[in-house]
């Protein structure tokens, strides 16, 4: 196993050119010793050729002391703030749970509205049964006179309420 | 608002709609049934068609000038008895004419009017005026008239809790 990767390692140094002469020359030999080992090294040494023509050609068309010297300028440049998006609101937000918490909010503000509406409307009958001013007087809701004749009056009082008066006649009463 | 202050709210808003509506039963009920007991005075007068004086007692009752009162020249308060009116019980007045008035607060009424029953007779007599229901409000006076007593007409006026005239 370690043989392999140590013949592996060999084999990817002496494609990257990294192998002492020494060494390079063994491996070569060793590759030109069988017809695998030949075409496998026919073929590392086309790509060889080819990665490098590709790079010679990408090395001249890039002018490397201009794109360095630009990259030296900008990075003197002033440094210009950049505006900061305006901020949503925080009701436009999107936070996770904030739109169940408004809900409860207005289920919340709801029942408030329900409970004081409840409170005055309970309070506001006790009030209006309790009109004491305007029940003013008396009156006479029965009477029997028995065998006597009677007649019932009403007669204003000096707050201008009713008072009840019930006149009896006294004619058939034997008085002690 | 924050979720906790809505619920605090709610809370307060609610128990204090319970401690109202609860504060609200418990007044009518105070009225209605747990009344013990109210003042009430009764006015026995001596009315007469014949020119006298008017009671300077009664000058503040100016019912008495009035139909069908007006035609009496002179008023003599004879008696002026205080009595206390409790829920069921009769409360007696003896009358100067031998009679007695028998008073029964029923109830105090949801607006606050007393309901009360009258009867007038001899004892054990129901053959003058047997039964009277009526309701008065705090000092304020029903009369029952037409008794004749010495020459001229008797002139009862019943005020339920005298002391309540200046609301």
């Amino acid at each position: 196993m370690e043989s392999a990767k140590t013949e592996d390692e060999k084999l990817q140094m002496f494609f990257d050119g990294e192998l002492a002469p020494e060494e390079e020359a063994a491996v070569r030999r060793s590759l030109e010793g069988s017809p695998e080992g030949a075409a496998q090294l026919r073929e590392w040494e086309q790509l060889r050729l080819a990665m490098k023509r590709v790079a010679t050609n990408w090395a001249g068309e890039v002018d490397s002391d201009a794109l360095f010297a630009r990259i030296e300028d900008e990075i003197g440049d002033e440094i210009v703030p950049v505006e900061q998006p305006k901020s949503e609101p925080p009701a436009l937000r999107v936070v996770p749970g904030g739109r169940e918490r408004r809900v409860w909010g207005g289920v919340a503000t709801g029942f408030a509205a329900a409970a004081a509406i409840l409170l005055a409307v309970i309070a506001w009958p006790e009030r209006q049964l309790d009109p004491a001013p305007v029940t003013r007087g008396s009156e006479v809701l029965e009477a029997d006179f028995g065998s006597n004749t009677g007649t019932i009056f009403e007669v204003e009082g000096g707050a201008g309420e009713s008072l009840a008066v019930v006149w009896i006649d006294d004619e058939e009463v034997g008085l002690p | 608002m924050s979720l906790i202050r809505h619920l605090l709210v709610i809370a307060i808003l609610f128990g204090a709609s319970v401690a109202s509506a609860q504060g609200s039963s418990l007044a009518r009920s105070d009225r209605t049934s747990t009344v013990s007991s109210v003042p009430a005075e009764v006015l026995v007068i001596l009315a007469k068609e014949e020119a006298g004086t008017i009671d300077p007692q009664l000058a503040k009752m100016t019912a008495l000038r009035r139909p069908p009162f007006n035609s009496f020249r002179s008023m003599k308060i004879l008696s002026r008895p205080k009595l206390t009116l409790k829920p069921g019980k009769d409360a007696l007045v003896s009358l100067p004419n031998g009679r007695r008035m028998k008073l029964t607060l029923l109830r105090v009424m949801p607006d606050g009017r007393y309901k009360v029953k009258a009867a007038i007779n001899r004892p054990d007599k129901s053959d003058y005026l047997p039964l009277l229901q009526v309701v008065a409000s705090a000092g304020d006076p029903f009369f029952v008239a037409g008794q004749t007593y010495q020459g001229g007409t008797l002139v009862v006026g019943v005020i339920v809790d005298p002391k309540k005239t200046a609301r």
